[in-house]
């Protein structure tokens, strides 16, 4: 038996555990001597303020929190258990769901999500949940919806739950979280770190707002990390969001269409324009809840002032327009067929470069200033510069292979194109 | 001794394949590796904000996005090759006759007894088809029918309104001042009312391209019975060359091509080198309106027209062009008033409510043609 040290602390109530979870989580911790104490608050709803939830991952050491609150629960772990635990009579499931915070009517919802779960799978499943944070009401909402989440393995349940309290995303925040992308639990693990390697890594987003962001946003995750990075870049470079912006006003849950609809309208209107390197425009932009967060018919009439018929042309001049673009990217050997023999071989190579610096990739990954500058005219300031005569034999169609050399580092190097 | 090894090694050298640098990496200094960090088409956005906010007010910004989308087609059809075959096709395709349309409403109204209306007098035989409000199809690209020649010209329909206000009858002689790149000069063979064509543009490369448009669209023996006359001399000498002559001239003026402006970066008139000559625009276009009036037969008429919405490249240029005339050639010229005529294809196009003299057609995204001013005047004396 391994020697686990006790904490003593404050509590309302103790409760003696044989939960099959908890038995387990100490044959995890259970090889060393450490220091190792489950203290899991649940708050009930009334009460507000912040958790302090402690997270015991893996072989790190736990952070107690001496804090007391009613429903307090203790996990002491006795003793080391043995994996396979004495298989739960109903009963005994049923009070400890009554423990755990679940009124009747929660328990028979539950037991009738899945009759053909076990007892045992359903305790274990919603006692995760509870762990992380979760009250007892949107665990049955959460189960209710996603009923797949009882066929869960127990075992990918608890990872799952420790990455998600590493994340800071417990409680409230993944009540959110579960309702918007049920499926958290049981994507791969490579998956979601794709998503969240490329929100901290490419798009340089700190990690409270990594946690924001997948909080408000849970649809992020179904994302493709290529479109999800294409979408940052487009909403850092194109319409001049900060961070702080795009994290506070939720910009990444809209789809890239709709975004580009409305953006690309309003600056081809006149009535948005791309901040310079000060940040700095010549007309007051709308505010961005007044672009993306409305309807559409109040988008046109506060807004744009422009009529839903010339918005409806716009979409499918727009549609066809990018489609014309990403043909022009994935054959680039077309585009240029009036012009001589040596441009045209030009083109090609810088074709196949451009192929091999995002292979497969669809969207560009690099925001190409080029191929969107039509209507964008105000990113130098809109301040005439007094520069030296440029060459103007500038051919129209700059080749996406070119513009890749100039490739932004990160938003420090934002406007260096 | 020295001579003969260097010869041998000239010889291998020859021989060894030095590999060509490849065409990527040779050093060309031509091209930019860069876009201009202010192109010419952001400075000519710049400038139409500036002015045209202010001359049009709340109607800028649905013009602005117009300009900057995808415009509209219309397509013109040739009546040398099978035009009831191409206009059966392209009725299939759900576009119609614009002009057909406007002139039979008329043609009922009239009948009708609503108003007494005068003829609007539009150039007869033109066909063009182009899509209903709001259907933003595309025309397939015109192919040659069995005649050797094309089926259809594509163009922007807007432009065909200044050779429909010009009016031709049959036997006119007609003059195309600023004739390139050919559409509304085959327009205006279409109607088959030239007796005599003379068709002029400054720039020789720009003719040949027009040359090639009536080549493809015109048979032979028609250009020859209709002495189609293709020059490439100065407009403004017109007056001097060739005064007096004309029933029916058409100037149509180079200018700022708006649209063009806004997407192409080659060539256009918005750079700052060529800042000087779009300054002198206004006045070129007076001295080229000027020797196309001066071309005119006494009671001729003469259409002016730009693709700008420019008011001193459209009204101004009218007015003072009148005006230099009766100052120093005391010629008189009456402007001619085509409100009848705007409301034929009011159906159509988007017209500007409040010009001073003439029509201005402007882009809108439910009918993206022009912009496109026309104006038409009669020299009296």
């Amino acid at each position: 038996m391994a020697a686990l040290g006790r904490q003593v602390l404050d509590w309302h109530r103790l409760i003696p555990l044989t939960w099959a979870c908890l038995g387990r989580r100490t044959f995890h911790f259970g090889e060393q001597k450490r220091t190792v104490s489950l203290l899991r608050k649940l708050t009930t709803a009334s009460s507000g303020g912040s958790l302090d939830v402690v997270a015991c991952v893996g072989p790190k050491k736990c952070v107690q929190e001496p804090e007391c609150r009613t429903n307090l629960v203790q996990c002491l772990p006795e003793k080391r258990a043995p994996v396979d635990r004495v298989s739960l009579e109903p009963e005994e499931v049923i009070t400890s769901l009554l423990d755990m915070g679940f009124s009747e009517a929660h328990i028979k919802d539950l037991l009738s999500v899945q009759p053909s779960a076990s007892p045992q799978q359903l305790l274990s499943v919603t006692s995760e949940l509870i762990l992380l944070g979760l009250n007892p009401e949107p665990v049955c909402v959460a189960l209710k919806k996603s009923p797949q989440l009882l066929r869960l393995p127990v075992l990918q349940m608890r990872k799952r739950s420790s990455y998600l309290r590493k994340l800071g995303l417990g409680e409230g925040k993944l009540k959110r979280l579960l309702h918007g992308c049920p499926e958290v639990f049981s994507m791969r693990q490579q998956d979601i770190d794709a998503v969240v390697k490329v929100l901290k890594e490419k798009c340089l987003f700190t990690v409270q707002q990594v946690t924001e962001i997948l909080h408000r946003c849970p649809g992020v995750l179904r994302q493709d990390p290529s479109e999800l990075e294409y979408q940052f870049q487009y909403a850092y470079f194109r319409m001049g969001i900060k961070h702080r912006d795009i994290v506070r006003t939720e910009f990444l849950q809209y789809s890239m269409a709709k975004v580009k609809q409305r953006h690309i309208y309003l600056e081809r209107l006149g009535r948005y324009q791309t901040p310079d390197k000060k940040g700095q425009t010549q007309i007051a932009n709308p505010l961005l809840k007044d672009i993306l967060s409305i309807s559409e018919a109040e988008f046109l009439a506060r807004t744009a002032r422009s009529s839903a018929e010339e918005f409806e042309v716009f979409k499918k001049l727009l549609a066809r327009e990018e489609a014309s673009e990403e043909e022009e990217e994935s054959d680039p050997s077309d585009a240029e067929e009036e012009e001589e023999d040596e441009e045209e071989e030009e083109e090609k190579q810088c074709g196949t470069r451009e192929a091999q610096l995002s292979p497969g990739a669809a969207l560009p990954l690099v925001y190409r200033q080029s191929l969107e500058t039509r209507g964008c005219p105000y990113q130098e300031g809109g301040v005439i510069r007094i520069c030296p005569q440029q060459s103007t034999a500038v051919r129209d169609q700059q080749e996406p292979g070119r513009d890749s050399s100039s490739l932004p580092q990160g938003p420090s190097a934002a406007f260096d194109w | 001794m020295a001579a003969p090894i260097l010869r041998r090694v000239r010889e291998l050298l020859k021989r060894v394949d030095l590999a060509r640098v490849p065409q990527r990496h040779r050093h060309k200094k031509k091209w930019a590796t860069t876009e201009p960090k202010f192109p010419a088409s952001r400075l000519a956005l710049q400038n139409f904000d500036m002015t045209y906010s202010v001359q049009f007010g709340d109607l800028w910004p649905s013009i602005r996005v117009s300009l900057l989308s995808e415009q509209k087609y219309g397509a013109l059809v040739n009546n040398f090759a099978a035009w009831d075959h191409v206009s059966a096709r392209l009725e299939q395709l759900n576009a119609r006759d614009f002009v057909n349309e406007a002139i039979s409403h008329w043609q009922l109204e009239s009948e009708g007894g609503h108003s007494a209306t005068p003829s609007p007098a539009c150039s007869p035989n033109l066909r063009c088809f182009t899509f209903a409000r709001g259907d933003v199809s595309c025309f397939p690209p015109a192919r040659l029918g069995s005649l050797g020649l094309m089926d259809y010209y594509l163009m922007d329909a807007a432009s065909l309104l200044p050779v429909l206000a010009l009016g031709l009858q049959p036997g006119d002689t007609v003059l195309d001042l600023c004739a390139a790149p050919g559409g509304k000069t085959l327009a205006l063979l279409q109607t088959g009312c030239c007796c005599n064509l003379a068709a002029n543009d400054l720039s020789t490369s720009r003719t040949g391209r027009l040359q090639k448009v009536l080549h493809n669209y015109v048979p032979q023996d028609i250009r020859e019975r209709i002495q189609v006359r293709v020059t490439s001399l100065d407009g403004r000498k017109w007056g001097e060359l060739e005064g007096d002559t004309y029933d029916r001239v058409l100037v149509d003026v180079p200018c700022t091509t708006d649209r063009h402006s806004l997407h192409e970066e080659e060539n256009n008139i918005f750079q700052r080198s060529r800042k000087k000559e779009r300054q002198m625009l206004p006045m070129l276009q007076v001295q080229l309106l000027s020797a196309g009036l001066l071309a005119t037969k006494p009671g001729g008429h003469v259409v002016y027209s730009t693709c700008s919405l420019s008011h001193l490249q459209n009204e101004y240029v009218v007015q003072g062009a009148i005006e230099l005339l009766a100052n120093q050639y005391s010629i008189e010229v009456q402007v001619e008033d085509l409100s009848h005529f705007q409301k034929l294809f009011m159906n159509t196009f988007c017209f500007f409510p409040s010009c001073q003299v003439g029509e201005l057609v402007i882009p809108n995204l439910m009918a993206n043609f022009g912009p496109t001013y026309f104006c038409r005047m009669r020299r009296l004396t």
